[in-house]
């Protein structure tokens, strides 16, 4: 990780090493000030003005450096980290827009969208301590080696306290962690429980069951209050013993110091800085223990996130897609489909010719393969069997849930593309969608979404349809689109597509009314091109067709 | 008011008055607080037991006889009852630091649960219009993370707060007790650092609410590029939507390194602090000389004593970050406190009569809060007991409000509903669901078993209960047909039913509920067209006998009915059987005419 931003973490390494340099410095200057200034003042009755600017000048000037290190070590950690962050979620992001339709159907969205957020973040919190966690390791040998070669007992001291005091730490983790997750998943299952009571709420409200959801959810919230209460009760064992353990060492050392001076073997100033060194270390320890206590979290997602960056980018179904003859827009030959990891077919034998500038309409029964089917065509996915040709051109879908980015309708309908103004009020015109945006304050450039205007269903959906337009596609599948909108706007637009555009369509759907629209009709049963041909033929031969399109009329005549 | 997105900078008396707020409704938190305060302070007093103890060491054990080059000179005795002493206080600090963490934790943590428990009350009370799509997620932040900013700030920064400035309080008085003329010294040498960290501190909020907006757009244009996956691929517009998510990431990228630059400088000034004041208290304290009284001990001491008493400013530069985050959080999670629930409890509720109900809509207005525009204008309708009636109109023409408030899921602005003789609005809510249900036909349902989804309705109905009624609508073949028959599990949202199969639970449901009226919110989407005939006719037996309105789409169903009552921009235009709409040539007729011509082969 550290290796993909050398720069950043370099300079921050050498803060951190600034930093321990320092921390030990200080104890130094603080030691000869102890022994040079300030006994000889008070023991002595005097001392020479130039040693009392020279102890000042040494304490500010460490102090000065000292912070300057601190400044390097965590801006360039922090630099250094969101780098990274930015790195692993443009990583995710690229597979994100590369990997296929297929690829994302088996992935559920939330899922995604946490890999390349709040998995990044949780990878690199890792990173920022890692400097500052190398500086500790440098203070502690500086000091053990320091504290030996001033005393060997003080050493011995040091060598047992300081291991101590990360053992506690391991061992805390150890204990507390596990509450811990329980905590954390028990939270989630109290979160998703919320949103969907939420979600819910005007069934929980038609049947006055507010008390009965509440009492539900606040069962699951006592369990993340019970096992971070039995966390807090470890925790705070061991935030008493992380204060009281260097405590009790620093009284072990005037103790063991004032036996040592006594002896002669050691100066005042001395035992001063040895304390005054433990003083400056016992933070630095503490964090080190909450940074490793970090790393498992920080591990998983990473793992996460590799996840995704290391799986192969399936192939592009658009590589398999042939040519038709011309004439035709789309020619499916023996094409069946099976999704991955299961056994019964999807769409099975479908042979199919879709003559080009002819709206199709695509009907069946929920299930029948129709959404399989659209994909093929617009080479969103592969057959597992038989061959896909497909005029070439641009390829434009509408779904049923118009698909909106946050930005303006412009932006919405060009896409990446480079259309002009003219051309986006067209597909406007075609898609009946230009009189309510030059209704709009800022026609082109409103912005829509979360932060601007909402549209109605309706409205996105013109939108979308428009965006569908504008690049004028050789094949254009229309996925229920029209649904929402009401039987006479829906033959405007059909109307003015026949005549404006060039294009293979195909409408999936199931009103009589749309289906009257299109100049021939694919029936599929059972994954199966049941029948191809005009509405009025199949009427006539297929019985299932007829069971389909007359429901509406029965349900009228009151069956 | 909106469900809180504040991201203004807080000035000190709106955080003051938040936390006061949040303390006055947290009673559990609030009760025993100074105990706890006392008990951090004790705890904090182990900090000053080392300083003092070297001083004293130096001072009376080791230097008192003033002449440290002489071998044996220290009193060994004495550092050592010293350390006894120190270790007694050392231990009895620990036992009541870890004491007030107990006690903090388990109070904050049952708060914080009350907390939630009244929230997700308060937010089920309130109306549908705050429930809308797009502040769902919000609602559902409040519950959960909202609430988790502000654990986290129980967890370490409530604590840091406390013993912090129990320990800064304790510092500053063994300092000024040790000699009051060097602790004013340090204190004005000190002094300006409050300064340098409110400024800082200051742009540091700053700095992070915009990484967090920053944060907030780029999650938001990943989740475009997941959602929308198909439409992309099929437009090819990968690298365009790519490139957007990149331009986003970049950004939130320089904002955070540009908020951990401030942050950077913020942490280190204490130290910087820490040197000047150390210097000050050397140079002072040599100036003096043993003269005043001052020992070589003390002044040592009071080195340590400076670093004690600067050492919290570095963890509360640490926490005030997490503090700000919490305050907010909870200035959240009291503005849902805050905002009024749905239409109020009767405060004398009135019994509705046994039996089929009669409704009257008198002179009926409504608007939606915030908005002039009547939704309904004047409604005026007497539905008899019993009677089939289907709501009619456009998109817009207000007959799926006008359900909503006969549901009284909301109140009317002016005019009022009566059901059997009684204002809606003097009926107990909870009667008024065992008498009233209102079915949607896109209907939610339970990522749980098709029998708990059924008994959703009625909890204390038995399996039995839910297999007559399941025959009574003429199901039981459908539901012995699936594998797992009532206990089929249905998936999130019922996701692993179709549509149609979905609303005919969301039909036994209701009959489970055996109400007196029953309000059907039609569906606009189309469902398999074989499914639909079961569903037309478990729906048929469940409406007869009951006063039913259907707020219908498909003009199939209105034709069915008792009575037909056509909406226009909020206003009632015609109100009749169906034949006679259709011969008056008038807006149902044109409906009509619409729906014939889509439905027609």
């Amino acid at each position: 990780m550290l290796s993909l931003h050398p720069k950043s973490f370099g300079l921050s390494f050498a803060g951190a090493g600034v930093f321990a340099l320092a921390t030990v410095a200080s104890s130094f200057a603080i030691r000869w000030v102890i022994d040079n200034v300030i006994l000889p003042r008070f023991d002595e009755g005097e001392v020479g003005v130039g040693a009392v600017v020279t102890g000042v000048v040494m304490i500010i000037g460490i102090g000065v450096v000292r912070a300057v290190g601190v400044v390097f070590r965590r801006a360039f950690a922090s630099a250094g980290m969101w780098q990274v962050a930015e790195t692993y979620t443009n990583q995710v992001v690229d597979r994100l827009v590369r990997q296929p339709v297929s690829w994302h159907r088996q992935h559920a969205d939330g899922d995604l969208v946490a890999r390349a957020g709040v998995d990044t973040e949780t990878t690199v919190s890792v990173i920022a301590p890692i400097p500052f966690a190398s500086s500790t390791v440098v203070m502690i040998v500086v000091s053990t080696i320091w504290l030996f070669i001033t005393d060997v007992p003080l050493g011995i001291v040091a060598i047992i306290v300081f291991p101590l005091v990360v053992v506690t730490n391991v061992v805390y983790e150890r204990s507390v962690s596990s509450h811990y997750t329980r905590a954390q998943e028990q939270l989630g299952v109290f979160s998703a429980a919320v949103h969907e009571s939420f979600e819910g709420v005007q069934l929980v409200k038609a049947y006055g069951a507010q008390a009965r959801e509440t009492t539900r959810l606040a069962v699951l919230a006592d369990d993340v209050r019970a096992s971070r209460v039995e966390a807090i009760g470890r925790r705070s064992w061991f935030d008493a013993l992380t204060d009281m353990i260097p405590a009790l060492a620093n009284i072990g050392l005037v103790l063991l110091g004032a036996i040592r001076v006594n002896s002669g073997d050691v100066t005042v100033g001395e035992f001063s800085s040895v304390i005054f060194l433990f003083t400056l270390l016992v933070l630095p320890l503490r964090l080190i223990g909450y940074a490793l206590s970090e790393l498992p979290r920080s591990m998983a997602a990473w793992v996460r996130i590799q996840a995704v960056v290391t799986e192969p980018v399936l192939p592009d179904p658009l590589d398999s897609v042939g040519r038709p003859e011309a004439g035709l827009g789309v020619v499916l030959d023996g094409v069946g489909f099976t999704h991955a990891g299961s056994a019964a077919p999807v769409l099975r034998d479908v042979n199919l010719r879709l003559a080009h500038s002819t709206i199709t309409a695509l009907v069946g029964p929920t299930g029948s393969g129709k959404s399989t089917l659209a994909d093929l065509m617009l080479g969103l996915t592969a057959p597992t069997t038989g061959t896909v040709a497909l005029a070439a051109g641009a390829r434009s879908i509408v779904l049923q849930e118009a698909f909106l980015v946050a930005g303006t309708v412009r932006e919405n309908i060009s896409f990446g593309g480079t259309p002009t103004d003219d051309e986006i009020w067209n597909a406007l015109h075609l898609a009946a969608g230009d009189e309510f945006v030059r209704a709009l304050r800022d026609q082109l450039d409103t912005v829509v979404g979360e932060r601007g205007v909402s549209l109605s269903g309706g409205q996105r959906q013109r939108v979308a349809l428009a965006r569908a337009l504008v690049r004028k596609p050789t094949i254009l599948v229309l996925d229920d689109t029209t649904s929402a909108l009401d039987p006479s706007t829906e033959a405007i637009i059909l109307e003015r597509l026949r005549s404006a555009l060039d294009a293979t369509v195909v409408l999936i759907a199931s009103r009589p009314s749309t289906i009257a629209l299109a100049d021939d009709v694919v029936f599929m049963a059972n994954g199966k091109v049941a029948a191809h041909g005009t509405h009025e033929h199949l009427l006539r031969t297929e019985a299932g067709y007829r069971e389909i399109v007359e429901a509406f009329e029965s349900d009228r005549a009151g069956f | 008011m909106a469900v809180g997105f504040s991201s203004s900078v807080d000035t000190d008396e709106t955080v003051i008055s938040t936390i006061r707020r949040g303390l006055h409704e947290a009673p559990v938190l609030r009760n025993g607080l100074g105990l706890t305060f006392l008990l951090a302070a004790i705890g904090s007093g182990g900090r000053v037991v080392v300083p003092i103890l070297i001083q004293q060491a130096i001072d009376n054990g080791i230097g008192s006889d003033g002449d440290l080059t002489v071998e044996g000179s220290v009193d060994v005795a004495f550092v050592a009852r010293l350390a006894v002493i120190g270790l007694v206080a050392v231990l009895i600090a620990g036992i009541a630091f870890r004491q007030a963490s107990v006690r903090l934790g388990e109070r904050s943590e049952r708060a914080l649960y009350d907390l939630r428990e009244r929230l997700i009350g308060h937010i089920h009370a309130l109306s549908l219009a705050d429930h809308s799509e797009e502040r769902r997620g919000g609602l559902v932040a409040r519950v959960t993370s909202d609430i988790e900013t502000l654990a986290q700030f129980f967890q370490w920064g409530g604590m840091a707060w406390m013993r912090n400035s129990a320990l800064m309080i304790i510092v500053s008085g063994v300092m000024v007790a040790y000699d009051p003329l060097l602790a004013g010294v340090s204190f004005v040498v000190a002094f300006p650092l409050a300064f340098v960290l409110r400024a800082v501190q200051k742009r540091l909020v700053v700095a992070h609410g915009e990484a967090r907006e920053r944060n907030g757009e780029m999650l938001g244009a990943v989740a475009e590029v997941v959602s929308g996956a198909t439409t992309i691929r099929a437009y090819e517009a990968g690298e365009h939507m790519g490139g957007i998510v990149r331009e986003a990431t970049h950004r939130k990228a320089r904002q955070q390194i540009r908020a951990a630059w401030i942050g950077a400088f913020l942490f280190p000034s204490g130290e910087v602090f820490s040197v000047f004041t150390v210097s000050a208290v050397i140079v002072v304290g040599v100036a003096r000389g043993p003269g005043g009284g001052l020992t070589a001990g003390a002044i040592v001491g009071f080195i340590f004593l400076t670093y004690r008493f600067l050492e919290p400013i570095a963890e509360f530069t640490e926490i005030i970050d997490q503090t700000q985050t919490a305050v907010a959080g909870l200035r959240r999670v009291l503005s849902v406190l805050d905002m009024p629930i749905g239409p109020p409890a009767a405060s004398n509720p009135v019994e509705l009569p046994a039996g089929a109900l009669e409704i009257v809509v008198d002179h009926l207005t409504f608007s939606y809060p915030n908005t002039n525009i009547d939704v309904l204008c004047d409604i005026d309708v007497v539905i008899p007991a019993g009677q089939q009636v289907a709501m009619v109109g456009s998109t817009g023409s207000g007959k799926t409000t006008l359900g909503r408030l006969i549901a009284r899921f909301t109140d009317p602005n002016e005019g009022a509903i009566t059901v059997g003789g009684v204002d809606l609005r003097d009926v107990d809510p909870a009667h008024l669901r065992d008498r009233l249900v209102v079915v949607s036909q896109e209907p939610f349902l339970f990522n749980a078993s098709i029998a708990a989804n059924i008994g959703f309705a009625r909890p204390d109905k038995t399996s039995a209960e839910i297999a007559a009624v399941i025959a009574d609508l003429g199901a039981t073949e459908w539901i012995d047909a699936l594998a797992g028959g009532l206990e089929t599990k249905v998936g999130e949202r019922g996701e692993s039913l179709s549509a149609g199969e979905r609303q005919l639970i969301a039909l036994i449901r209701a009959g489970l509920a055996d109400p007196d009226v029953l309000i059907l919110d039609e569906a606009t989407s189309s469902v398999d067209a074989l499914t639909e005939v079961r569903i037309a006719r478990a729906l048929e037996r469940l409406s007869s006998g009951r006063t039913t309105i259907a707020i219908a789409h498909r003009l199939s169903t209105a034709a069915r009915s008792d009575r037909v009552l056509v909406l226009a921009e909020g206003v009632l235009v015609e109100d009749g059987h169906h034949d006679e709409l259709v011969a008056a040539n008038g807006t149902y007729r044109s409906l009509y005419d619409d729906w014939v011509s889509a439905t027609t082969v």
